[in-house]
């Protein structure tokens, strides 16, 4: 028999993979969204905030909600110096012509992925290339039985927090003025710049609010493995990916719902294949998305110059 | 007459210098682990073993004449890098052998060059079967999988275990892994309800704990790394399964306890090197390892302070002026070499290394010797 309490169990198992991808999906999809262009250095920031976040607590020990506070900072520090390295040097040109080149979007994409290499190494300079255990006390790794199905502490937290960070960035987007901006930023930055939104202002908010997001995301699946290390950000950072294609590249929801759909198939897949195949089902589920909806699943067919 | 005499001597002197210079000649033996990438931490191990290592071969006097050094190269774990270091070690004609690389899969496709241009290769960990058997000049001085994986698997058995499920990383240590268990524990009437393979970087490992609880087998068999081994043992404790784990000896390590805690409590392993051992070679190499880079040396750093000692007695065997040829020969011929390790021989056929594992688990928060099943 399949369809059993275990079955039930994976389908959990991928609920909790998949929210650990959408949690990262989320930041990194609303950086694409208004830039068009991939952020690389996003799995970077990501790991940042695990480590911040793992220093504090081990050099202070306070309460766990204290720690999301400092780590939101340390994302927003990061993601505004990371849009003054890699990102704004090349918005120098604001004519339609530089900004609308393949090759300037592509230097971007280079930049971010320089500045992710330099900063993973620096990290591995500074912490080496072991991972780092967390302090007992901060483990969200406590099973949580909910009638025969187990989860983990940390699966409910991550489950919360993604479903908190997707209702507020609706909110900031589309009930609030900074929101609006954005979206205007999003749909043509020119036309935004020429009705008077400060466009730098609004990629910068963009950035700090995204990598606060990321940052927040490294720390909690950092206490849900129980363990961090400089290339942390890897793995997840290209499931976040497929997830943000998949789901149509600049809608955050759809991301979320993408990201869901992959832990799950690839929890599924595990049952009926060995796990070892599980990569090549993310893969195969992105390629028949792009054949059969080239837009994404929750794609609006805007115009990609 | 007497200015002749001065002139004489001066000259001698003179001469007697340049013959000093021309014996304090360096050799030099190349070291390829991966110093950066994702597997950095065991090449950071290796490197400060071999340090050891060679500070107390150069100030023992055992190599007259003649001083070695060590150059190390970071291959990145990355089979191409590792193909481009064996280019420019063959080029250094001062390198008469090499030291590497950490894993099989990177020891090999460097070993496949070094077999074509004739360069004696040693590796601390490459176990995978086919390694030695590229040419004469591969040695290792690890256990393969052939040995260890059957070992295990008579172990289990005779804790009187009978099915077992085996989760195996999939590279081709992983697979040799896997094959060595299987074979063995098939062999004494084992069952093996599943074999599971998981992508390397992988750290989820709930779906595959899910599948084999199903099949309630009386062990699962781990063959992964320590930073695997650890998330393995804290999922499977949420999930609330109990099946006892046995695993490789690549699992052992002080950080697989650091890191997996209470949950890794009786997991199952045969290992070549434990600190505790009371043996004053081994209890001097764990004090000055501790004292210069603040850890206990696991398994791995133990395995390169050996390879490393191996490659020098051969070295010092062969004289102060070796070729790759001498030393090649002079590798082959090790006997007993008295290693933190254990005693390690050659097979002269084979070369493949003749060690004793011992028994170990994880009680009370430290790894433990087990006598008895």
């Amino acid at each position: 028999m399949v369809f059993d309490v275990f079955f039930l169990q994976q389908v959990i198992n991928g609920l909790s993979i998949g929210c650990v991808y959408a949690l990262m999906a989320i930041g990194f999809t609303l950086i694409f969204g208004v830039l068009n262009v991939v952020n690389f250095a996003h799995g970077e920031v990501y790991t940042i905030g695990a480590f911040v976040g793992l220093m504090v607590i081990t050099a202070m020990a306070p309460p766990l909600l204290a720690v999301v506070p400092l780590v939101l900072a340390v994302g927003a520090v990061s993601g505004v110096g990371l849009e003054r390295i890699a990102f704004r040097p090349f918005r120098r040109f604001t004519d339609e012509a530089s900004q609308k080149s393949r090759a300037m979007r592509e230097a971007t994409l280079l930049s971010s992925l320089a500045v992710s290499i330099v900063t993973r190494e620096i990290m591995m300079h500074i912490f080496g290339g072991d991972m780092q255990g967390i302090p007992s006390g901060y483990l969200l790794q406590q099973p949580v039985a909910i009638g025969p199905i187990m989860v983990a502490s940390g699966s409910l937290v991550i489950f919360a927090t993604s479903a908190v960070m997707l209702g507020a960035l609706q909110f900031l987007l589309y009930r609030t003025q900074t929101g609006l901006g954005i979206r205007a930023v999003s749909n043509n930055q020119l036309g935004a710049r020429y009705v008077g939104i400060n466009t730098d202002r609004t990629i910068v908010t963009t950035f700090a609010v995204g990598s606060m997001l990321g940052a927040t995301a490294g720390i909690l699946v950092g206490l849900y493995d129980g363990a961090i290390s400089p290339h942390m950000g890897f793995a997840p950072g290209v499931k976040a990916f497929v997830a943000m294609v998949m789901g149509g590249l600049s809608s955050i929801p759809g991301a979320v719902a993408c990201a869901l759909l992959l832990g799950v198939s690839e929890s599924i897949a595990t049952e009926f294949l060995s796990s070892g195949w599980k990569d090549l089902i993310t893969y195969s589920l992105l390629v028949i998305t792009l054949v059969f909806f080239p837009q994404g699943l929750f794609g609006h067919g805007r115009e990609r110059a | 007459m007497r200015k002749n005499a001065i002139l004489g001597a001066i000259l001698g002197a003179m001469l007697a210098t340049t013959a000093v210079q021309a014996a304090d000649r360096e050799i030099v033996i190349g070291y390829q682990a991966p110093l950066s990438g994702d597997r950095s931490q065991y090449g950071e191990m290796f490197r400060n073993a071999a340090q050891i290592k060679l500070e107390e071969f150069n100030a023992s006097g055992k190599l007259a004449g003649a001083k070695v050094a060590i150059t190390f190269e970071d291959s990145k774990d990355d089979p191409k890098e590792a193909r481009n270091i064996a280019h420019k070690f063959l080029d250094n004609s001062k390198i008469v052998g090499v030291i590497g690389d950490f894993s099989s899969t990177v020891s090999m496709a460097a070993g496949e060059i070094y077999a074509a241009e004739k360069m004696p290769q040693l590796s601390q960990t490459a176990s995978h079967p086919d390694f030695t058997k590229l040419s004469p000049w591969q040695f290792r001085n690890i256990t393969t999988q052939a040995f260890e994986g059957p070992y295990n698997a008579d172990w289990i058995i005779a804790a009187d275990k009978k099915t077992a499920a085996v989760i195996y990383i999939q590279n081709d240590w992983g697979i040799s892994a896997l094959d060595g268990f299987v074979s063995g524990f098939k062999a004494k009437g084992g069952k093996i309800t599943a074999t599971e393979a998981f992508n390397p970087g992988n750290r989820d490992f709930r779906s595959i704990l899910t599948k084999v609880a199903r099949q309630k087998p009386d062990v699962i068999y781990l063959a992964m790394f320590y930073e695997e081994g650890a998330a393995f043992a804290q999922q499977r404790e949420q999930l609330g399964i109990k099946i006892p784990l046995y695993g490789t000896s690549s699992l052992y390590s002080p950080k697989l306890i650091e890191l997996g805690r209470e949950s890794v409590e009786g997991l199952h392993l045969a290992t070549t090197f434990t600190p505790d051992n009371p043996d004053p070679a081994v209890q001097t190499f764990v004090k000055e390892y501790a004292a210069r880079f603040k850890s206990e040396p696991g398994m791995f750093a133990a395995q390169a302070y050996d390879a490393v000692g191996i490659m020098l007695d051969a070295v010092a065997k062969a004289g102060p002026s070796v070729t790759r040829e001498s030393l090649r020969d002079a590798l082959a011929a090790t006997t007993d070499y008295p290693g933190v390790t254990g005693a390690t021989s050659f097979d002269p056929v084979t070369r493949e290394p003749a060690k004793a594992l011992a028994k170990m688990m994880v009680k009370d928060g430290r790894f433990q010797v087990v006598t008895g099943p």
